[in-house]
């Protein structure tokens, strides 16, 4: 608890507070029309009073758009780490458990696609699938799977060979709950916090698919979408460019924050370094 | 020797792999390559036409048969894009990308040590909040965004370096120094951040040892103590991760390159990707995974040479 009260965990804290609440409330506070309404006549306005974060080409609020992009960066993060932990959960823990042949071949797959790097995975899957809001989940979710199953693993190869697990296996315990009732709940605490670390990634990772044109398309207010639109008004409205980037900079610097604090929390072995 | 000799073979076997996953994820993946090629509104009988002669009727696995047969001679295939063979045409950014990754790698060795290094030697003091905290920004920011940043800085700003563009070395070793220096300090900010936190708690974790103990009580200087004994042996790590993290700058330069128009692997992937052009995107995608690869495993052999108690195993 007390490192969750350390200046770190407090702003990490915050950050993520205020974005998942600015995700979550953007799509009923902020009508539609707002993010959508073209007015050519204030277009690329700096930031005022009149337009707390400026206006972009087409005479956009930029306040509006960076406010709905967050839902979109946070619908497409925490279901491509979902959809990575439902592959990867169980692929991890029966590779762990069951050992032998069956977590030889899948660790080599994993090792395989682990020489892929995340992004041009994401980006291939995406391209191939034809780039939108769903295949974009699909991509970077794919992407993660298997570093989520290569730690699933670690843990699950650890907690395995704990006593607790072989006393339940000499109590005539079957695999399926022994997985179930033993693996599954101590294995949960560092695959959440790795989890955590995930969805700062797949934001990163969004930002960039939609920035490459092969992630969400227009006319959704994403984060990547707006910082690849300000490309062509650098010298003009700089303003375009940073908003988004500091929203996408802010989000993923509490997201890591908090990580870093579970990540001291959770971990034993940071005790006794001290 | 075996050991060698069994690491060849592993990345042999786990570059068949990644032929296989290459090929599975253009191909098995729903969506038919003819379509991709030409859209979903495109005429029946072209399709029919273009499937026929890419020969997307074959069996799958005679088509991988061909594909991985072609490749092995040396033939990679046309880019239906460029018109031109695949193999000279990656052969060309190749080059172009190894320059800016080399560099990035430098630039983030060169930065991190240091930071790393102050940062565990002044523990929880103000020099460590502002190198964890440098640490962290370059981790959290995404690196097309420090790449504006830059371009409006460096670039429009103070007009020292070009911000698009490529030029060969072999022609203007200088003009070529330039267009890439912009691009790899993009690319190797987060490297840099990554290795900086890796630094610092390598150094933590030797630092805390005895033998540093024994060292300050034989009193030798403080200097001598943190350079020499201590960042010696923390060292190999933080090699480790620069090495391993390669990967990682892989994925990154398509969109460094895409964003300064610097002519390498990742903007000839990024083209390939935009222009559906199978052919390009199988060879691009496999040959950025096999430098991973490879990569990995030079790191891997490095490390028995830096530490001989890892050969043991």
């Amino acid at each position: 608890m007390r490192a969750i009260l350390s200046p770190k965990g407090i702003i990490g804290l915050s950050l993520v507070t205020v974005f998942t609440l600015v995700a979550i409330g953007a799509p009923f506070l902020v009508p539609e029309e707002l993010t959508t309404k073209i007015n050519v006549l204030v277009r690329l306005k700096p930031p005022s009073i009149e337009h707390p974060f400026g206006t972009d080409q087409l005479g956009r609020e930029l306040v509006w758009r960076v406010l709905l992009g967050a839902h979109t960066s946070l619908v497409i993060a925490v279901l491509a780490v979902a959809l990575s932990l439902v592959i990867g959960l169980p692929l991890g823990v029966v590779s762990g458990y069951f050992g032998g042949w069956t977590d030889h071949s899948l660790m080599r797959l994993v090792d395989t696609l682990l020489s892929f790097p995340v992004l041009l995975l994401a980006l291939t899957i995406s391209a191939v699938l034809g780039p939108n809001l769903p295949n974009t989940i699909l991509a970077i979710g794919i992407a993660f799977t298997p570093y989520l199953s290569r730690i699933v693993r670690g843990e699950t190869l650890r907690v395995a060979a704990l006593p607790y697990v072989e006393a339940a296996r000499s109590q005539g315990a079957s695999n399926w709950r022994i997985i179930r009732l033993h693996i599954v709940p101590n294995i949960m605490a560092p695959v959440i916090v790795q989890a955590t670390i995930s969805i700062a990634f797949a934001i990163l990772a969004e930002a960039a698919l939609s920035f490459l044109g092969l992630g969400t398309q227009p006319p959704t207010p994403s984060w990547g979408l707006m910082i690849q639109a300000s490309r062509d008004y650098l010298d003009v409205a700089a303003w375009t460019a940073l908003v988004p980037g500091i929203a996408v900079a802010a989000t993923v610097l509490g997201l890591n924050m908090l990580g870093d604090v579970l990540r001291d929390v959770l971990d034993p072995t940071i005790m006794t370094e001290r | 020797m075996s050991y060698l000799a069994r690491r060849a073979a592993l990345f042999a076997l786990t570059l068949l792999l990644i032929s296989v996953v290459t090929f599975a994820i253009t191909h098995v993946l729903p969506g038919d390559v003819a379509m991709m090629i030409m859209g979903t509104q495109s005429n029946p009988t072209a399709l029919a036409g273009l499937r026929e002669s890419l020969g997307l009727n074959d069996p799958l696995i005679v088509q991988y048969g061909r594909w991985i047969g072609g490749m092995l001679s040396g033939d990679w295939g046309v880019s239906l894009r460029y018109k031109e063979p695949i193999a000279a045409l990656i052969g060309q950014k190749v080059t172009a990308s190894a320059m800016i990754v080399v560099l990035s790698l430098l630039i983030a060795l060169a930065t991190a040590i240091p930071l790393g290094v102050v940062s565990a030697v002044y523990r929880d003091r103000w020099q460590d909040t502002a190198g964890s905290g440098i640490a962290l920004a370059g981790i959290s920011l995404p690196d097309f965004f420090w790449g504006i940043v830059l371009i409006l800085l460096i670039s429009r700003g103070l007009g020292w370096l070009p911000s698009s563009g490529y030029a060969s070395p072999t022609e203007d070793f200088w003009l070529a120094f330039r267009h890439a220096l912009l691009p790899a300090t993009a690319l190797g900010l987060s490297l840099m951040a990554h290795l900086t936190r890796m630094t610092r708690s390598a150094m933590l974790e030797v630092l805390g040892q005895d033998f540093i103990r024994v060292c300050r009580a034989k009193g030798l200087g403080r200097g001598a103590v943190v350079f020499r004994h201590a960042l010696r042996n923390a060292i190999s790590p933080v090699v480790t991760v620069a090495g391993l993290q390669l990967g990682y700058l892989f994925g990154s330069i398509i969109v460094i390159e895409s964003l300064f128009n610097y002519t390498g692997m990742g903007w000839l992937t990024y083209q390939a990707l935009l222009n559906r052009d199978v052919p390009l995107i199988q060879s691009s995608v496999f040959v950025i995974a096999a430098v991973v690869m490879l990569a990995n495993l030079v790191v891997d052999v490095l490390y028995t040479l830096i530490d001989p108690r890892v050969r043991l195993e």
